[in-house]
């Protein structure tokens, strides 16, 4: 049964997409996967998400790229963006990750942060909340 | 008018008296002698620190000789006429040496003829002393500014080096009256920031760091102080530069930095494949719970892959972190590329490469087997990957692998005509964790190809443009570099 909410998937291993499809999919929401920031725009472009997961860490930095391109462009930049990524901060934990993303002037801090490995029940909270949120606007 | 006789004779005496007075007062000694160097007089100061000397030979009294001298002043003026000077070193009567400058004059009769010399010596211990004090010192003074562990100048407000240690000499192309910006950069003009020019303007010490380029070309890493030298007058009319050799130190930092971004790029590569296990399993769960096969079919694949990336990584972090030498074996390049192509035949086929051999099967080199295997098929694992990683539409891919001999060397060479690379990624390739391939690669593949060819002794590079593909040449000697390991000539021995 699906709650008619959209996320997309932005992340360069694969395995790592069909398994927040599947583990979203199975929850209820409709998934779309990116393998890349361009494809994650064309994406976005064509058909708008409720939310989404993205892998800052992909090459060529096109995750960055693509996560300012969407924060730059208001019809895109409410939508939330949780950032998933295997790089952590120099103690390694997740709240100090946050805090240097946040520290960055480069760029707008995300909505949610989450370090792989990834607990499913985090996402799936964090999901459900950020979704709520935006719905409560 | 004439005085009186009495007035005069009473004058000549005060005079003669005063002479005498000036005789025995003069601050050195003077002695008057005969043909024969007997004393015949001397003042008081000689008398008191040479003893009562007059009757005495002047070589003994003044060196302790039986003999007179052989370079004697004396001697010179009683020959000549003239007066004549030298330097001495005598004893007085304790013993004690005392340098002295010597005067000789001839003492004439009335008719002209010289019957006696005057020998003056002036005391010039103290500025003997003093002399090999401030030569002592200064000898000191360059010794350690010679070998000081560093490069030192003084630089005019030219920056021509004035003054240069010997280490700086022997490290830079060094000329006389060479600019600094000429001697440690090989340049034609002066840097943008100068430190030396800072120093000048103010007086005030600098620190910085710089770069430098020895006689070989090759870089210096300096760590730059630079001090104003001051005249009298406190104005600035030098500055000293001393230039640290820091290197070894960059190095270091460099492989520590790089061992850093090696553990962070495996613990992230870790993480991956970790993610991807607890998406194989969550999607089996899924599978068994539903009671769908394909599900636990699709969890169970996930689930090999990732175990089988998870040992490739450790193969790859273990290769680079052995120390053992390779093992010199005949090993035919050929043969192990046929083999690196019936690993990937499939993985090809599927992705619509070509792979081609152009091999020289007699080729044979001493070398680890494995290593070679390992090393090629790196290469060749990335030359797919290059090409899929393209999309090209109708691009007929191929990934070519040439090994042929070259004199005394193998050179192999993977070519293909996939994604290629730019200038920057080229540039971290051998050096650096480093994957463009997300979840295909472990980032240590062109590390461990560059262990590989540095142990055998060889070279690797790489020619690579965007969208055309890349080369990666390896030459290896078919020879072992290692003393000691048999080193016959192998063309054609059978591997």
């Amino acid at each position: 049964m699906s709650n008619g909410k959209k996320i997309l998937v932005v992340d360069d291993e694969p395995d790592v997409c069909t398994y927040l499809s599947r583990l979203f999919e199975d929850h209820g929401y409709s998934v779309r996967c990116a393998a890349d920031g361009e494809q994650a725009l064309q994406a976005v472009e064509q058909d708008k998400p409720d939310l989404i997961t993205l892998d800052l860490s992909m090459p060529h930095t096109s995750g960055v790229r693509f996560y300012r391109e969407i924060k730059s462009r208001s019809e895109f930049s409410s939508i939330p963006v949780i950032f998933v990524t295997g790089i952590t901060g120099p103690t390694g934990s997740a709240a100090d990750t946050e805090r240097f993303y946040a520290s960055r002037r480069q760029m707008p801090p995300p909505d949610a942060f989450v370090a792989k490995p990834i607990d499913p029940e985090e996402m799936l909270g964090l999901v459900r909340r950020l979704l709520s949120k935006g719905d409560s606007q | 008018m004439s005085e009186r006789p009495e007035a005069s004779a009473a004058k000549l005496q005060a005079i003669e008296q005063a002479c005498g007075r000036l005789f025995d007062e003069v601050p050195c000694y003077i002695s008057i002698q005969d043909r024969e160097f007997r004393i015949l007089a001397a003042n008081r100061k000689a008398l008191e620190d040479f003893g009562q000397c007059v009757g005495e030979f002047c070589y003994q009294v003044y060196k302790g000789r039986s003999h007179p001298c052989p370079e004697c002043p004396v001697a010179r003026t009683f020959a000549d006429g003239c007066e004549h000077s030298s330097q001495e070193k005598i004893f007085d009567r304790r013993g004690l040496p005392r340098d002295v400058l010597v005067n000789t004059r001839p003492l004439r009769d009335s008719c002209g003829q010289v019957v006696a010399a005057m020998e003056l010596f002036t005391d010039v211990t103290v500025q003997k002393e003093l002399e090999h004090r401030l030569h002592d010192s200064l000898t000191r003074f360059q010794h350690l500014f010679d070998l000081a562990p560093c490069f030192i100048s003084v630089q005019d407000r030219e920056f021509r080096v004035i003054e240069a240690n010997r280490r700086l000499m022997e490290n830079f192309t060094w000329r006389v009256g060479g600019r600094c910006y000429e001697i440690y950069k090989g340049r034609s003009a002066p840097c943008a920031q100068c430190l030396v020019a800072e120093t000048f303007q103010d007086g005030k010490p600098r620190c910085g760091e710089d770069v430098l380029v020895d006689r070989t070309g090759r870089p210096v890493h300096v760590v730059v102080h630079t001090a104003a030298i001051r005249d009298p007058g406190g104005e600035v009319t030098a500055v000293m530069e001393l230039c640290d050799d820091v290197s070894e130190i960059r190095a270091l930092e460099d492989k520590l930095a790089s061992l850093g971004r090696l553990v962070g790029g495996i613990a992230h590569s870790v993480k991956n494949v970790l993610e991807g296990l607890r998406g194989g399993l969550y999607i089996g769960n899924v599978g068994f719970r539903d009671n769908k096969p394909e599900d636990i079919r699709a969890g169970w694949e996930m689930v090999e892959r990732n175990v089988a990336r998870l040992s490739r990584l450790i193969m790859d972090m273990l290769y680079c972190v052995r120390e053992a030498s390779p093992r010199r074996l005949p090993v035919c390049p050929a043969a192990l590329v046929r083999e690196v192509f019936a690993l990937y035949a499939q993985r090809a086929q599927q992705s619509g490469i070509s792979l081609e051999a152009e091999a020289d099967d007699e080729l044979v080199l001493m070398a680890e087997p494995r290593d070679i295997h390992s090393l090629l098929s790196n290469l060749v694992s990335n030359a797919i990957d290059a090409c899929c990683s393209e999309e090209g539409e109708g691009k007929c891919y191929r990934v070519k692998v040439r090994v042929a001999r070259q004199d005394e060397e193998a050179v192999i060479q993977v070519e293909d005509n996939g994604v290629g690379m730019d200038e920057e990624t080229r540039s971290k390739l051998f050096t650096k964790f480093f994957s463009t391939k997300g979840p295909f690669g472990t980032g240590l593949g062109l590390l461990v190809a560059h262990k590989v060819v540095t142990e055998h002794g060889g070279t690797i590079s790489a020619q690579s443009s965007p969208g055309q593909g890349s080369i990666f040449t390896v030459r290896l000697p078919l020879q072992s570099p290692i003393p000691g390991v048999a080193s016959t000539n192998v063309r054609g021995a059978t591997p």
